[in-house]
């Protein structure tokens, strides 16, 4: 204890004083400050010096040292700067964002929210955490499926720190361990899938199974990181193989493109087919009306003339007979012959009259009969002159 | 007085030295050992202040965080001596920190490198008994678990290590396989796009066929029942004319070839030779009309 004797003088003599008195704490600088002012006052003398003029406080202190003053003044600035220090450190500030994990003497202590926070400077050791903002982790690759093929996969993680205290203390370095255990996880699942599912409608499904592995890995390992969402962001054939991947999808385009072609010519023809077949009914139907109508207009008109024949037969057939037979010659070209009184043989140009009646009978149909008429007419007589002609001489001859 | 306090203040000096150099602070993060002329003495420090000895005694703090590991990519071949590049990482923490001491003089990296030396050995064993197939989709969590809990129950034995996972990060194809591969997925999908376009073509040919089917029976049907219709109209008519004509079936004869004659000889270009002896002509030569 020696050394704080002088410490005895201090209250009178020491001009920091009041700035200085942090009780017991502070004592060992001013004891030093002591010693050192008294060393400086020994130099002084030795080397001849005047006292300043600058020291006028003259206090009692042994020596008096002229320059103990300024030195005081330094060192109490610095004591000012140091508590200042102390105190500032001892303070500090937490963030929205963020979460305190403090510990004293190297345990754990305690976990912060956001706020002003006080810590004991040297003994309490904070580390601040970002707990609310989302953080991203990729994993790419080409990866076998279990069909074994290859797929591109693209997968995204989004993920925060869920608890400060285990990512600070259980994980040496979390993010590492997520990335590894994102690839384990995402390769684990695409190898538990075939190829057409990761490509299709699996890929949503796949993203929701690598979730769950990749938070049960994280909570095996007490990351205390927690998984917000995984996206599988594409999931694509392999480069070398894409052209007969999009070959594919142009053949299923082709298959829909011949169905819906198909379908097109069977919604063309059936249709058509049974608009024929509605056509044929209904023509039938209408040859069944037409023939039963006819045969009852025909019996009818047959019934009543063979009611007025009945009451007078002959009469009545005679002159039905006459008049068909006048119907039918007026129409037609005649030759009549006498065949009781010609037992020679007769000649008929017939062909030549069914020749001229076939030109004639060409034309016949659009221009009306006239000119053929005449034809047949000269024809005629020509033919009924010749017939006389042979008449004639035949009678000559059999007479 | 002046040697006084500088001895004083030297004195002081050591005290804090002293003073501090006996105390010591493992962080929650770490455990520590105490060895005492090389001796361990005290193990399993916790996390907290500590006191000891000082110079005599010595500190050795480990960090008993969880580590990964990544293990190099190495090749194994399966039961079908297929070839397979696997990348692998172990999670892994001291757990014993006097046997890590030990084993292996409290050196992280030396105690890794003996780790991956038994999982390397681990992996060429799990894969060696397995199917590709196995390997890749079926039996991963099994594989896994079954050579963690081997690895973890010697490393703890040994090492005073605990082997948390150990996980496959990938399982590839060398090189040369994969263009194997590649060519095999190309193939495959032409199989498919080919198979596509077929059944296309099949479902189209089905589709025109069941058209053409569908259209001659509809016409077949409609042409039957058409058929059915005309006959009904026929043999209704038929009656018709039965019930008519039945009555006196001798001048039906007549009337009717009387119409027949003016239909048959309607045309103009029909030329009629008539013999002069005809009824018709009786009384053309004769107006008494006798023979």
């Amino acid at each position: 204890m020696a050394w704080n004797e002088p410490g005895g003088n201090r209250n009178d003599n020491d001009p920091w004083g009041t700035g200085g008195g942090r009780g017991g704490n502070d004592q060992g600088p001013p004891d030093l400050d002591e010693a050192l002012k008294k060393g400086l006052d020994k130099l002084n003398k030795l080397l001849g010096g005047k006292g300043n003029k600058s020291g006028g406080n003259g206090g009692p202190s042994s020596g008096g040292g002229s320059s103990a003053g300024g030195i005081g003044a330094i060192l109490a600035l610095a004591a000012i700067i140091f508590v200042g220090y102390v105190v500032f450190q001892s303070f500090y500030t937490v963030n929205e964002q963020e979460r305190a994990v403090v510990l004293r003497f190297g345990e754990f202590s305690r976990t912060e929210p956001p706020g002003l926070r006080f810590k004991v400077p040297l003994i309490d050791n904070v580390n601040l955490v970002r707990v609310t903002s989302v953080r991203n982790t990729e994993s790419t690759g080409q990866m076998l499926t279990q069909d074994e093929n290859l797929v591109s996969v693209d997968l995204q993680v989004q993920y925060r720190v869920g608890d400060a205290r285990a990512y600070v203390l259980n994980v040496r370095d979390s993010n590492q361990a997520l990335a590894f255990a994102t690839d384990s996880a995402l390769r684990h699942e695409v190898g538990s899938s075939t190829l057409d599912d990761v490509l299709t409608e699996g890929r949503a499904e796949l993203a929701v199974r690598v979730e769950q592995r990749l938070q049960t890995f994280l909570e095996e390992y007490g990351t205390g990181l927690s998984i917000v969402r995984v996206n599988v962001e594409s999931t694509q054939p392999p480069d070398a193989v894409q052209d007969a991947f999009r070959e594919v999808q142009r053949a299923r385009e082709d298959e829909q493109q011949l169905k819906e072609e198909a379908e097109t010519y069977r919604n063309k023809v059936v249709p058509e087919a049974r608009g024929r077949a509605q056509r044929l009914t209904e023509e039938a139907s209408a040859y069944k009306e037409e023939v039963i109508e006819r045969a009852r207009g025909e019996t009818s008109r047959f019934l009543a003339v063979l009611g007025v024949y009945e009451t007078a037969p002959e009469v009545t057939r005679e002159r039905m007979y006459i008049q068909a037979l006048e119907g039918v010659l007026s129409r037609t070209s005649k030759v009549l012959v006498d065949t009781q009184s010609s037992d020679n043989m007769m000649f008929l140009p017939l062909d030549r009259l069914t020749n001229r009646a076939g030109t004639g009978s060409d034309s016949q149909d659009n221009s009306g009969s006239g000119s053929s008429n005449i034809d047949i007419q000269t024809l005629s007589d020509q033919v009924v002159q010749e017939l006389r002609g042979r008449q004639d001489s035949g009678v000559r001859r059999s007479r | 007085m002046g040697p006084k306090s500088i001895a004083g203040l030297a004195g002081a000096l050591i005290v804090v030295l002293v003073a501090l150099s006996s105390v010591y602070i493992i962080p929650e993060t770490h455990r520590g050992v105490l060895l005492r002329f090389g001796e361990l003495i005290q193990t399993d420090i916790e996390a907290g202040l500590h006191f000891k000895v000082p110079v005599i005694d010595q500190v050795r703090e480990f960090d008993v965080r969880l580590l990964t590991t990544d293990l190099p990519s190495r090749q194994y071949l399966t039961i079908e001596k297929k070839p397979l590049d696997v990348d692998s990482y172990i999670a892994w923490k001291i757990r014993d920190v006097d046997q890590f001491y030990r084993a292996t003089g409290g050196d992280e990296y030396r105690a890794s490198e003996l780790l991956m030396s038994r999982v390397d050995n681990g992996l060429r064993d799990e894969f060696g008994v397995r199917t590709m197939v196995e390997v890749v989709s079926g039996q991963r969590d099994e594989l896994m678990i079954a050579l963690t809990e081997r690895v973890n129950e010697t490393a703890q034995n040994e090492f005073g290590i605990r082997v948390v996972d150990i996980r496959v990060k990938a399982i590839e194809f060398p090189g040369q396989v994969s263009q194997n591969v590649y060519r095999r997925m190309a193939t495959e999908r032409e199989k498919l796009a080919q198979e596509f376009r077929s059944r296309g073509r099949e479902l189209a040919e089905g589709i025109r066929a069941d058209a053409d089917r569908q259209r001659t029976i509809v016409l077949a049907e409609a042409f039957a029942k058409a058929e059915e219709m005309r006959g009904e109209g026929d043999a209704q008519a038929a009656q018709i004319y039965a019930d008519a004509y039945g009555s006196d079936s001798e001048f039906y004869s007549f009337y009717r070839s009387l119409e027949a004659y003016q239909n048959t000889f309607a045309n103009e270009d029909d030329i009629m030779v008539i013999d002069t002896d005809s009824e018709f002509l009786r009384y053309l030569k004769d107006p008494q009309g006798s023979r």
